[in-house]
């Protein structure tokens, strides 16, 4: 389970895509910053990937409704600058 | 034969007499052209000798018809599925009330079918994304499904309706793509199903 709150000491943007840049961009479009959000606010340990690509699968929102996420690249080149990298 | 005629002159006659015309006599009469007679086909009139039949009228099989609400749209208007329009980067994306996996696929997922006739927005967007995350995230619910899906497919697949979109073509290929998804997916009896109501679908699987 997660563990008690944990926040980001620094933010920078993604310049060039990458699987982690992929899941990122998933969490980032369900509303959260990243995998350890999502974690924290939903209580939960794994989270639901595709096993041929590891891709985020599925996410449960803050309005706890369901995104649904393909198997394969969602996240266009034109896109991956805008995705948010958080420190701890 | 007609002999010829002299011109009675003006000299010669009275005033009031008209002034006659030459027949020559290599002139032939000009033969009587009677009014060709329009009708329609198959009818007695048509069977006259100087009747013109006219052309059949146009059957409009190309003419684009308008489809009548769906019952899709009437669920939807009323809030009845589990989905909410989400717009981000890219465009538009459903956001589901309830886990796809939870879902009643027997109630659902041949309504979704049913609303692919639907050409406006929103409804054409969540029928067909509605559709693509069902199937990609129902796994062994589809098959019991099939069967009641084959049906509203065959009538959508009926229409030549222009179907504009950013990744398919037209509904007849949706369509196809639909039911190869459906063989693929939906085990060993999937294409017998299929290919009981849709006798012209070929399978993508067997050689």
């Amino acid at each position: 389970m997660a563990s008690s709150d944990m926040k980001p000491k620094s933010i920078s943007h993604a310049k060039k895509w990458s699987e982690e840049i992929e899941n990122l961009y998933r969490f980032q479009q369900a509303g959260y910053r990243d995998e350890i959000e999502y974690k924290q606010v939903k209580q939960v340990s794994m989270v639901d990937r595709w096993p041929e690509t590891g891709y985020v699968k599925k996410l449960q929102r803050k309005d706890n409704t369901f995104y649904y996420y393909n198997k394969q690249r969602e996240c266009d080149d034109k896109e991956v600058h805008k995705v948010k990298i958080y420190a701890y | 034969m007609v002999a010829e005629k002299e011109t009675l002159s003006l000299n010669k006659c009275p005033d009031k007499m008209p002034k006659r015309t030459k027949l020559l006599a290599q002139q032939p009469l000009p033969a009587h052209q009677p009014h060709p007679l329009v009708s329609e086909g198959f009818t007695v009139k048509a069977m006259m000798k100087n009747s013109v039949v006219r052309g059949p009228p146009a059957a409009g099989a190309f003419k684009e018809r308008p489809t009548k609400p769906t019952v899709f749209r009437k669920f939807y208007e009323r809030g009845d599925f589990p989905i909410a329009l989400e717009h981000d980067s890219k465009g538009n994306k459903i956001a589901w009330k309830v886990e796809i996996e939870k879902l009643d696929f027997h109630h659902y997922l041949p309504l979704f079918f049913e609303g692919l006739c639907e050409m406006t927005f929103p409804y054409e967007f969540f029928a067909r994304q509605g559709i693509h995350d069902m199937l990609e995230h129902g796994g062994s619910k589809i098959l019991p499904v099939i069967p009641q899906l084959v049906i509203p497919i065959k009538i959508n697949s009926g229409d030549g309706i222009d179907y504009g979109q950013q990744k398919r073509e037209n509904i007849g290929d949706l369509i196809q793509e639909t039911l190869e998804v459906l063989e693929r997916r939906g085990g060993g009896d999937a294409f017998i199903n299929i290919k009981y109501m849709v006798p012209t679908y070929e399978s993508c699987l067997l050689n």
